[in-house]
This record gives structure tokens, C-alpha cells and sequence, in this order.
């Protein structure tokens, strides 16, 4: 039995401290919005922050994540509009949507870190995340817009 | 994927007055099978059931509109698309649109197979008209309440607006009168220059549900009572389970049942071994205790070098089927002084969709209810009713959006299993696919060799000859093997035939117990490889350009058009000294792409894509930033095709398991892309697939350009040129 | 991908003091010589009560061992030449290129701690883990890719390579946490060629008979 802070709320998980954290999100939690794309790291759908750093859930147990403060994409703004999720519906960077909860919780970290990032930091922070439908050159895009709407947003 | 189109039959009776939904509605629906149908429904079955009869709009007393998608949402826009064409004809506004998908029900919708890029060419005539109506008659029914003259009121963001006086109504008000007239026989359809919303980069409306985490997959939807499965299958195709020890797999906490189950494709079987838990972690876990032995006998064993050596020797020494034949190619090629024979390879490739295949199903005895990400609702219901001996009626197949598709979400197997396990242990169950069985067990794209041989005349192609051979997906569903496969010519463009007199395109029978199936483009992705490379290499044959010596060979106005904008936006004839640049131009569901790639050396090796321009022609169109994003995504996919992707074989076992060995394009390595579209009022083509299949020979022409080496087998890396 | 190995293809044979032939990892011979004479280590000054122990040859002798674990993916893999990490037994670019960062933790969403856990995650291909899993720091690279053992030897000793050690924290080093993470490779990866315990055992021979360089 293990508590999770998810999005500033308790969850009692009654599970194998084993079970990786994108379970226990997902089938104990029940927030989905987190998914399960291919178990081993590989390709970023399962991306949540574990004390604001972009961890892949799928190889993260349910251990190390107590006791620290896990957000997932339902929880990365109030009204879906962190500056990163206002760039992306801006152009409509999804497709099928499926692997972009992963994307922009990888963006939001490399923003918060670097409020100006170049195309090549954006290679650096988002290889990471794979896009079967191909969404890269707008996510490309949406990250230099979401820059400049966190920038006026601090302006002001 | 289908290419036929829904019946444009437009159905007067099939305009609905429906009492439900708290009070009267306005539900306007068409029936694209056939006027029977319409018949069917009665006033007296107004209840929300009826509703689902056949009503493509739905107007309630508050003015809300409500319209059925047909098809899935894949990613490719149908949910968004479809209710911009009815917000256009309607006049209501895009955010006062609630959409649904529709249940399958092939009776009611009409095709409901998402594919063959066919959503919006199937059925946008049919939208537009069905909504013009509708306007027509809320107007009618004002103008008759306001005892005015029909052509003084005018329809504006839901409502009915009498010009002279500015009296106003909304639809919702009207909707009770205007059920009651008869619909116009030929409503008046706006212009393409009056259009206010097609044609137009609108925001799509499913997006904002995509960037919170609240829109529902399939794998993310939850009924009451679910478990959770995951099945050890066969990793042969055709495979038996010999026996299985489940001792192991049964002491894990929250495993509850391990039994044996088989999933069908078409006529054909795998079996598996299902472990059912009350979690999805439970499940998986309990499968990797799982001891099974297969019985693999019975059938023959296929291994990758074996494929391509046979493949090689069918088109060496079979004539094959032929699907089209013009001229005497033959006669031409057997006395020309000078011809090109060379044959391309192209390699088996799995869909990975981002949202590994996964389905909701329970099997309540008399009746079924299934929920997934289905591309084929219809077909779902079909094979499920045959299989459990359920009347169809009684299999209901709800849509959840879909994390991808490319064809693999428009089988009936993962469905089936999931009835299957559902019927075993009686309560619903949520079968789960990793993703090493989403990239491992297939269907696949069949990979396929060719044959080209061509000779010239007076700098022109003389005769062409094209062979193919490779499975026919067709097989698999009783496709005759005594007839080629009628896609050896997809992806080739029609106005070649006008201008190259001799001609010969053909199938060889090839076959084996590797299940294939379609995939984004399907046979275009691979013939179009082979037959846009030949052309290359013809061009360099007769020693002239090759955007030019293709604008010589299609003489029809839109390729000329289109080759003349490609030239423009690429700077084709611009081009400096040590940049490659190629070109390919294909045709895909009635839709002609063409692209230019340039490549340079890179400095670490090998050589590197610097830029993708596209130009679309896909006539009639909803909305161009969509179609943009299609383009994108299809060339991203087409290059992970073209330089990465090989699905390879051991004794019919996959030698790939996951992204690490099967890995995909990420966004470092992926060049700027530009997309153009046509503009004209042709019929409307498709959108969704069409952009991939000029990537690979576009890009192999442009290394040829650049290094003089020319690529006739798929993959090729990048790095290694 | 970079194979270190096929750097000591390329050495010349010279006048030895002590031939040695080495079996190198890849299973292949190649004749391998040092010359002891003009390499004494003059970075790092031992201990008084080392300087009986100064021995050349079997310094030499004992970096032979030293040189073939640090060379073996499991240590050089994350020593590269580039700011990107090394992946499996054919040392390919990692996946997904993260990069060294500053404090060799990664960058922004692809930090090292991201996907390697504290522990090893079960599964082939799933990502090894340790708890202070990190590259060297951005300003002390330690690059291992592609140095001969000359070149690697000088480099250990330098303290301004090294990270600042001093003989007594590079022997201490022997047990730092992360070059035993070496001996706990996830699933499917191999083992360093020879154990831990020999491993300290030539890396403080090494050090205690004088951190002498091969020649090469």
C-alpha cells in the first residue's frame, strides 16, 4: 500500500510497490490521459513530472515516486492553458493526439529550463518523443510560439 | 483499402421527425444504401434509438446541432472535417457543433470503413446537399410563421433573419415547422468563391481535448465491471498451442483466469494464451510466467532471404497476370537496340500506431457490445455476428477515438479476441496489446520486388513494361489468385497511358503464410517506388531532365499545372552545384501528389535530407491546414519507410520486437517541409494517404542526382549512401 | 559504430623493454608493445611510502587489465568523444542523442534520471539503471572513446582530468558506485571482461607501482 501525490491530491495505491508508476496512474488513479506507448522508455507517451523532471512512467516504479510530487497532463494547468498547451492548440499540432500528453510535458520542461530555446535545444529536449503521425515540424513550431507566449506572459 | 465510394443517393423520406431528446427535433439523415432502408423508420419509433437511425444532423429545441461522424478519427480530421462542410451549407457556427461518431451500422451510414482516404471524397456532395436542406427548409418555416416572402429571410449563425424587418429566429425555434415540410428536391449549393468556412485553415475542434489529456482512446475507456487481458499469441501466424503450463502465471496477485483463445483473420486462426487480471500490470506480469509451446507445423516456414530470392526469380522468368496492357511492349522491347531491365525491392513494414491495438469487448450472451479504436465498425460487426452466431443487430460497435490507425485498426481480429475472452470469463475485458505484439504479429505491408524494363523513342518512352510480385492482400479475404492484383497499378498516373502507347503492368502470383494487409497508401507506398524511380532512370536514359521529361509525358492539364508549381516552389532549375534534387509524382485515391527532395553530403557521412516541397491535388477541399498536416505526417512516415523500416523474417517469426530495433523517425532527423495544394473545383481526392508514396523515389532520385548512385532496394540508410 | 579497438590496429611496433601480446576484447591478437622507459607518470606524485614500489613493468602489466574494462562498453559507453552517451556491446549513439549537459545529467525533458531508474528496469532493451546514473561533467569530459592506453593512462593520473583526484580518491575510485554499476549490466548486456575484484586489484597495482603509461 503507497500514497501518491498526483496533481496536489492523495491517492492510496493498493499495489506492488513493483508495478511501474504509468499503471498506477492509469488503472489505479485513473487518469489516462497518461499513455502506454511502448514499455521501455523508448518513445515518451508515458512522460509525467516526478518533482517537475519529465520521467518516463512505464520504467518509473511506483517506489520511487512516493513521497514526491507527480503531475501528470491533467494537472499541468487549471485551464488547459499552460503556455506550451495554448501554442499547440494554436496550430493544432496534434493528429491522433495519442503521443502529444508526452510531448508537451517533455516542452513544458525544456521551457521552464530554457525560455528561449534554439531549434537544436529542441532537438535535444524532444528526440526523446516519438510522433507516429509526424507532428514534429509543428511541435517544432508550437515550442518557439509557446517561448513567446510564456515571455509576454511574464512581460506582464 | 475500399475505393468505392458511398451511393450519392440522396433521400427526400429520409428527413426525420423525431420526438426525443426532451422535446422535437429537426433530424436530417440521408440514406446512401439504398431508399429501402428510409422506409423503415416510423414516427412512432421516435425515441433516442431511432435518433441513431440514420440522422446525419440533429437539431434540438435549443438550437444545438448535433451531427453523426461516420467515420473514425484517426488523426486524419474526419471529426473536424465533416461538421465544417455541414457548418458551411447549414449556416450555423463550427462551436455550436456537438459531433458523435456513429455506431457501426453499415445499413444506416453507409461505408463506415476508414480508409482508401475516402471520408470526405465519399460523402461531401451528399453533406453539402443534406445541409443546404436543411437551411432551406428552417427558412421556409419562418418565413411561412412570419408570413413573409421565403426569398426576403436569410440563414446566419443558426438562425433565420428576415432582412427587411430584422426579425429573428433560431434553428431550434424553427426546428419543429421545418420537420414538417418536404425537403427540396435541389437545394441551392453556394459556390466555391461564397464558401465562408470550407476552404479555410480553421482550428480543428478536437484539439484542445487532445492537450489536456481528456480525450478517450480506446485503451483509455473504462466500463463498469472491466478486466484486464493480455494474450501470449502464436508468434507464427497459423501457429497451435501445444499446451501451456499457467501454474506460474496464476500466482500472481490479481491474476484470475489463464485459458486458451484464437483470434481469426478472415478465415484464418492464431491461437494464443490469455491470462485475465484485474490490472493491466497484473496481466502482463502474469503472461511473462506463462510457459507455452507452440506447435508450428503444418505450414511453410518463411525467411526474409528466401522471400526476396524467390521473389527475384518469379520476375526473372513469369510473365504474371496482366492488369493492363496496351500496345505491343513486348514486340518493342524485343528489338530495341537500347533498354533499361532493372528490378527494385521493397520490404514487409508494420503500421506501429502510437496507440498499440487494443479493444473493449463483452459478450452479454444474446448480444455484444464492443468499444475500440476500429477503423471498420461495419466489418466488426459482420465477422463478430458470423463467429458467435449473434444476430447483427445485436453487435454493437461504439467508436472511441483512435491513437493512429494506417490500416491495421481496419481489422476484425482484435475485436474477435477480445468477444472471445469476454465470452469465456462473462464479464467485459479490456484486451491489451503490447507493443512488441503490435509491431511483431502483423498483418503487415507485403514487401514486393519489381521488374522494369523500358526503351525509348525519339527521346520518349517507347514501351514500358512493369512486373510485380508480392502478396495480394486480397487473399487473405478469398481474393481469386487467377486474377492479378487490382492495385498493381496503383500509384501510377493515368495520363501516362496517353502518352506511352505500349505498356504492360502485371502481377506475378506470389504467396505466403505471412499475413499482409493494408498500410497508409497501401500499394502506392511501394509501386510507386519502383515505377517513379524507372521513370528516373528512363529520363537520365534519354538524357533529359527529369521534372521535364515527365511534364513530356503527362500531357493532362492539372499534372501539367501541378509539375509547373513544383518547378516553381522548389527552384528546381535553380538549383546549385552539390545539392541533389529529385523528383516523384504519384497518384493515390484519386489524388496526385508530387515532390521534389533535396539532399546534400553530410559532413558526418553518408547524405542528408535538406528540404521536402510537396504539391497536392486533390481537387474539392475542406480544410487546407488539415490537409498540410496530412502531408507532413505523410512524408515523416515516408521517410522512416524509405531509410529505416524492414519488418524481416526467421522461419515466419519477426526478427523486430520494439522502437529500439524498429525505430522511428524523431524530430531531429526530419528536414522543413513545404506543402502546396492545387487550388481548382475538381472532384474532391483523397487526403490521408496520398502524400506518401512519391517520398521514397523522390528522395532516391535526388541522391542519384547528387552522387550518380542510384537505390533500387528499400531500406537504405541515409548515413551509409 | 566506433569500435575502440581498431585504434591499436594502427600502432607501430618499436623497441621494447617488455613485449606483451594482449588478447583483446574482440578475440583477436594483435601484437600490443609498451615501452617503459620514457613514460614515468610525473602527474601525480606518490605517496613516500609507495616509492619501494615503483615497478614499471608490472604497472604497465597491471593497466593492461585496467585499460581493457575501461574501453568495454560498460564503462567506455558512457566516456564518449561526442556530448552523446554510447548504447550496447557495439557502442552506437544512444537513442534519442541526449546530450552530456552542464553537470553530465542530461538536458531539459532528457535528463539520464529520466528513464535509468535506481535500479536496473527488468526486460531486455528496458534502460539500466543505477541511482547516480550520469555522463563526466561538460568541463572534465574524461573521454575514454577512441584513447590509446598511453593516452588514457596520462589522462587518469592528471588531476586536471581526472576530476581533481588525488591518488588516494582514484583508489578510492575503484569502488565508486558507478563503475560498479559496470558489474550489473541490465538484461542481454555483457559483462566487463574480467571481474570487479581483479579489475581493483590491477587498478591499484597500477597506481601503487607508480602509474606508469604503456608507451602506446
Amino acid at each position: 500500500m503507497s500514497v501518491l501525490k498526483i496533481n496536489g491530491k492523495s491517492y492510496t495505491i493498493d499495489a506492488d510497490e513493483n508495478m511501474p508508476l504509468l499503471w498506477a496512474i492509469r488503472d489505479i488513479a485513473g487518469l489516462t490521459g497518461t499513455k502506454f506507448g511502448c514499455g521501455v522508455a523508448q518513445c515518451g507517451a508515458c512522460v509525467v513530472h516526478l518533482d517537475g523532471e519529465a520521467v518516463r512512467s512505464c520504467v518509473t516504479k511506483v517506489s520511487r515516486a512516493q513521497g514526491k510530487q507527480i503531475t501528470t497532463i491533467e494537472g499541468l494547468s487549471k485551464n488547459n492553458d499552460h503556455p506550451v498547451q495554448q501554442a499547440w492548440q494554436d496550430i493544432d499540432v496534434p493528429q491522433c493526439g495519442y503521443c502529444h500528453s508526452g510531448q508537451i510535458m517533455s516542452a513544458a520542461v525544456l521551457l521552464r529550463e530554457n525560455p528561449n530555446p534554439t531549434d537544436e535545444d529542441i532537438d535535444t529536449a524532444m528526440a526523446g518523443n516519438i510522433c507516429r503521425c509526424g507532428t514534429y515540424p509543428r511541435i517544432r513550431k508550437a515550442i518557439h510560439n509557446a517561448a513567446e507566449i510564456q515571455r509576454n506572459s511574464t512581460k506582464s | 483499402m475500399t475505393q468505392s465510394r458511398d451511393n450519392d443517393n440522396f433521400s427526400r423520406r429520409s428527413f426525420l421527425k423525431i420526438a426525443g431528446l426532451g422535446g422535437t427535433a429537426l433530424c436530417l439523415g440521408l440514406n446512401f444504401i439504398s431508399e429501402a432502408n428510409a422506409a423503415i423508420i416510423k414516427p412512432h419509433e421516435a425515441s433516442l434509438a431511432a435518433i441513431e437511425f440514420n440522422p446525419w444532423i440533429i437539431i434540438d429545441p435549443t438550437g444545438k446541432v448535433t451531427i453523426i461522424d461516420h467515420r473514425a478519427e484517426m488523426g486524419q480530421g474526419s471529426y473536424h472535417s465533416v461538421p465544417q462542410i455541414v457548418a458551411e451549407e447549414l449556416e450555423v457556427d463550427l462551436k455550436d457543433i456537438n459531433v458523435q461518431f456513429a455506431p457501426g451500422n453499415e445499413k444506416k451510414y453507409g461505408g463506415q470503413v476508414t480508409g482508401g482516404s475516402s471520408t470526405i471524397r465519399g460523402s461531401y456532395k451528399n453533406l453539402l446537399k443534406l445541409s443546404a436542406s436543411a437551411r432551406e427548409m428552417l427558412t421556409t418555416a419562418a418565413a411561412a410563421a412570419w408570413s413573409v416572402p421565403v426569398s426576403e429571410c436569410y440563414a446566419q449563425s443558426g438562425h433565420i433573419i428576415h432582412k427587411p424587418s430584422g426579425k429573428k429566429a433560431s434553428y431550434g425555434e424553427l426546428a419543429l415547422a421545418a420537420s414538417k415540410l418536404e425537403a427540396p428536391k435541389e437545394p441551392k449549393l453556394k459556390k466555391i468563391s461564397e464558401y465562408k468556412l470550407i476552404r479555410k485553415p480553421l482550428r480543428r475542434i478536437d484539439t484542445a481535448a487532445k492537450t489536456n489529456g481528456s480525450l478517450v482512446f480506446g485503451l483509455d475507456k473504462r466500463i463498469a465491471g472491466l478486466q484486464f487481458a493480455s494474450v501470449e499469441r502464436d508468434p507464427r501466424f497459423l501457429g497451435k498451442v501445444k499446451s501451456f503450463d499457467a501454474s506460474a502465471a496464476l500466482n500472481v496477485p490479481g491474476v484470475k483466469k489463464v485459458f486458451k483463445v484464437a483470434m481469426g483473420y478472415y478465415e484464418y486462426k492464431r491461437e494464443g494464451v490469455a491470462v485475465i487480471a484485474n490490472s493491466t500490470w497484473a496481466a502482463l506480469q502474469g503472461r511473462k510466467a506463462l510457459k507455452v509451446e507452440w506447435d508450428s507445423s503444418g505450414f511453410e516456414h518463411w525467411s526474409t532471404p528466401d522471400i526476396l530470392k524467390k521473389q527475384a526469380e518469379l520476375i526473372q522468368t513469369q510473365e504474371g497476370m496482366p492488369l493492363k496492357t496496351q500496345g505491343d511492349p513486348n514486340g518493342l522491347l524485343a528489338k530495341a537496340s537500347k533498354k533499361i531491365d532493372v528490378t527494385y525491392q521493397t520490404p514487409y513494414q508494420s503500421h506501429c500506431a502510437m496507440e498499440p491495438l487494443n479493444c473493449i469487448a463483452h459478450h452479454k450472451g444474446d448480444s455484444i457490445e464492443i468499444w475500440g479504436p476500429i477503423q471498420a465498425p461495419g466489418w466488426v460487426q459482420d465477422y463478430v455476428s458470423k463467429q458467435f452466431g449473434v444476430e447483427k443487430e445485436k453487435v454493437l460497435v461504439n467508436m472511441t477515438f483512435l491513437g493512429g490507425g494506417f490500416g491495421r485498426k481496419a481489422m476484425t481480429d482484435y475485436p474477435h479476441e477480445a468477444v472471445a475472452i469476454s465470452k469465456e470469463i462473462g464479464t467485459p475485458v479490456q484486451v491489451i496489446w503490447t507493443r512488441e505484439d503490435d509491431a511483431t504479429l502483423g498483418p503487415f505491408r507485403p514487401g514486393i520486388s519489381y521488374r522494369c524494363e523500358g526503351t525509348l523513342e525519339n527521346g520518349k518512352i517507347g514501351a514500358l513494361k512493369f512486373r510485380m510480385a508480392g502478396q495480394n492482400n486480397d487473399h487473405w479475404r478469398g481474393g481469386k489468385k487467377t486474377e492479378p492484383n487490382r492495385s498493381t497499378s496503383e500509384g501510377f498516373l493515368k495520363p501516362y497511358y496517353e502518352s506511352i502507347k505500349n505498356l504492360s503492368i502485371s502481377d506475378v502470383l506470389f504467396e505466403t503464410s505471412i499475413p499482409t494487409s493494408f498500410w497508409r497508401s497501401v500499394y502506392a507506398s511501394t509501386n510507386g517506388f519502383a515505377y517513379e524511380s524507372f521513370m528516373d532512370e528512363m529520363a537520365h536514359q534519354a538524357g533529359k531532365d527529369p521534372l521535364d521529361f515527365r511534364r513530356t509525358h503527362l500531357q493532362e492539364e492539372r499534372c501539367q499545372k501541378l509539375i509547373d508549381k513544383l518547378e516553381a516552389v522548389s527552384g528546381w532549375k535553380k538549383r546549385k552545384k552539390n545539392e541533389g534534387y529529385g523528383i516523384a509524382i504519384t497518384e493515390c485515391f484519386e489524388t496526385t501528389v508530387g515532390q521534389v527532395v533535396k539532399v546534400s553530403k553530410n559532413p558526418a557521412g553518408g547524405v542528408k535530407i535538406d528540404k521536402v516541397w510537396a504539391v497536392m491535388d486533390c481537387g474539392w477541399y475542406v480544410n487546407p491546414d488539415i490537409i498540410h498536416a496530412q502531408v507532413e505526417g505523410s512524408i515523416v512516415m515516408g521517410i522512416g519507410a524509405a531509410t529505416t523500416h524492414q519488418i524481416t523474417f526467421r522461419d515466419n517469426v519477426v526478427e523486430q520486437h520494439n522502437f529500439y530495433d524498429y525505430p522511428m523517425p524523431r524530430i531531429n532527423e526530419i528536414p522543413p517541409i513545404e506543402v502546396h495544394i492545387m487550388e481548382n473545383e475538381a472532384d474532391a481526392g483523397g487526403v490521408g494517404e496520398p502524400g506518401l508514396p512519391p517520398l521514397a523515389p523522390a528522395l532516391t532520385n535526388a541522391i542519384f542526382d547528387l552522387t550518380g548512385k542510384r537505390i533500387r532496394t528499400l531500406p537504405f540508410s541515409l548515413s551509409e549512401v | 559504430m566506433k569500435n575502440p579497438f581498431k585504434i591499436n590496429k594502427n600502432i607501430k611496433l618499436k623497441k621494447i623493454a617488455v613485449p606483451v601480446t594482449v588478447l583483446l576484447l574482440t578475440g583477436s591478437l594483435t601484437a600490443f608493445s609498451y615501452n617503459t622507459e620514457l613514460t614515468t607518470s610525473t602527474y601525480v606524485k606518490s605517496p613516500d611510502f609507495l616509492e619501494k614500489k615503483k615497478d614499471s613493468v608490472a604497472s604497465v602489466k597491471a593497466f593492461e587489465k585496467v585499460y581493457s574494462v575501461l574501453m568495454s562498453p560498460r564503462c567506455m559507453n558512457c566516456h564518449p568523444i561526442g556530448d552523446i552517451p554510447l548504447q550496447g556491446e557495439d557502442s552506437h549513439i544512444h537513442t534519442m542523442q541526449p546530450k552530456r549537459g552542464k553537470d553530465g545529467k542530461g538536458l531539459y525533458a532528457m535528463k539520464c534520471a529520466n528513464c535509468h531508474q535506481p535500479e536496473n528496469t527488468p526486460g531486455l532493451h528496458a534502460p539500466p539503471g543505477n541511482p547516480n546514473w550520469h555522463l563526466p561533467p561538460a568541463d572534465m569530459k574524461m573521454v575514454f572513446e577512441g584513447k590509446t592506453a598511453n593516452q588514457l593512462a596520462k589522462q587518469l593520473i592528471d588531476p586536471n582530468q581526472n576530476g581533481h583526484k588525488d591518488m588516494k580518491k582514484l583508489i578510492e575510485h575503484a569502488d565508486d558506485g558507478l563503475v560498479l554499476a559496470g558489474w550489473k549490466p541490465a538484461e542481454g548486456l555483457k559483462l566487463p571482461p574480467i571481474s570487479h575484484k581483479e579489475f581493483k586489484k590491477a587498478w591499484i597495482t597500477w597506481l601503487e607501482t607508480g602509474a606508469y603509461a604503456p608507451k602506446q
